[in-house]
């Protein structure tokens, strides 16, 4: 391969890395100020990890990142719901609503609950 | 129109909310719709003052008790379909007018925001399932705030109502990308109040107007109110639809609810 289209495929992919750099950024920040407020919240409540809850009301969902907000909101309309229901109302992936799912239960916003081989999810 | 719930909202104060909402009600329900309309402006409640004349018994549950887990939202609705002789049923939410009730609305904890946003989400199941309206309208608080973006985010439309007020426009701007792009909620434009009623407009000025605001927003622009004199003096404790019912305010409306039932 010659070496003009080496660098103009280098190049490519600087740009490439250039965007994700910046969407993680933008992904940290919002991380950064949910977990702010986390902190905030804590300090003034001892807790221990199980117990720990956060709460999903819509002022705080603007600080989440949009793909976890969405989540949410579904949740909300559906009341309870497995990965599969969160799936058929947001028109995304099973694996990304469980994944997302999760993601905010480890975050304290969610509950879930088992029930035989199916996981519900709630808001508390 | 099947099962549509429409939210009323605006960047700031006055811009005729609570007037297009109520009219908007009682256009659909006299052309045959079942409709529910809910007060969701606990911070100044308007639509106890608004029907007044509509409500025969004192208000024993208001929205605020519904929000509140006192009571069902079957007891909070008041049937006011024969006092304006409608074809259709409207039924009504009102929000408590009462400093106290109002004072009692604010400041509340995270917790129970999440607890009001559920109950608001819940009256979708109860007003189409249970009491099988066809389209549920909510008036909303100006800008951003609990009960306001609880009530956007649960409704299927929001109707964003402007004036030309160039506050009004960037109020808009900022609130679309802030929160409805944020939330990827689907919204139209509804510029109110335009032009002076005596100030004849051909429709290339109109559509040139639309075509404007189209693009400043990226919404749809669903319909140009003027600016009637008559609907700003008018009586407030009375729909307008009771006192002038072939008023050209109301045949905007007219043309604006057809739109939104395409949307
Ligand atoms: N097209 C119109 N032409 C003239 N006056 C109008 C028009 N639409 C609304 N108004 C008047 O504007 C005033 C404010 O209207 P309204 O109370 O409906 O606004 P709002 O957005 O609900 O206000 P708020 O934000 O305080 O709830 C009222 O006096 C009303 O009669
Ligand atoms: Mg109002």
């Amino acid at each position: 391969m010659d070496t003009k289209k080496l660098l103009v495929q280098l190049i490519g992919e600087v740009h490439m890395l250039n965007q994700k750099f910046d969407s993680v950024v933008e992904f940290g920040g919002k991380m950064l100020k949910t977990q702010e407020e986390f902190l905030q919240r804590t300090t003034k409540q001892k807790h221990t990890d199980e117990t720990f809850k956060l709460e999903p009301d819509m002022v705080t969902l603007f600080s989440l990142p949009s793909a976890l907000r969405k989540t949410v909101v579904a949740l909300y309309k559906l009341g309870e719901a497995t990965a599969e229901d969160l799936a058929r109302e947001t028109k995304r992936l099973r694996a990304v609503e469980s994944s997302a799912a999760n993601q905010l239960v480890r975050m304290g916003f969610l509950s879930k609950r088992r029930e035989g081989r199916k996981v519900y999810f709630f808001i508390e | 129109m099947r099962e549509k719930i429409i939210a009323i909202h605006s960047s700031r104060g006055g811009t005729g909310k609570t007037t297009i909402a109520v009219n908007l009600a009682l256009t659909y329900a006299h052309e045959g719709l079942n409709i529910a309309l809910l007060d969701l402006d606990f911070r100044a409640p308007s639509l106890f003052g608004v029907f007044s004349e509509g409500i025969k018994k004192p208000v024993k549950c208001w929205l605020n008790d519904f929000m509140l887990d006192r009571c069902e939202i079957g007891q909070v609705l008041i049937d006011v379909s024969d006092k304006y002789s409608l074809d259709g049923k409207l039924l009504i939410g009102l929000a408590n007018p009462t400093i106290e009730a109002i004072r009692n609305m604010m400041g509340r904890s995270r917790a129970w925001e999440v607890a009001a946003a559920k109950k608001l989400f819940s009256v979708r199941t109860s007003i189409f399932n249970e009491m099988h309206m066809d389209c549920c309208i909510f008036d909303t608080s100006p800008g951003i705030q609990y009960s306001s973006i609880n009530g956007v985010v649960s409704s299927d439309v929001t109707v964003i109502v402007t004036t030309l007020d160039s506050l009004d426009i960037e109020g808009v701007k900022n609130m679309l990308v802030e929160f409805y792009d944020e939330f990827e909620k689907k919204s139209v434009i509804l510029m109110n109040k335009v032009f002076p009623q005596t100030r004849m407009w051909s429709d290339n000025e109109r559509n040139e107007l639309i075509t404007k605001m189209q693009r400043v927003f990226k919404r749809p622009i669903i319909g140009v109110i003027p600016c009637y004199c008559d609907v700003l003096e008018a009586n407030r404790d009375s729909p307008l639809i009771a006192e002038n019912p072939s008023h050209p305010f109301l045949k905007d409306l007219q043309e604006v609810g057809k739109k939104l039932e395409n949307i």
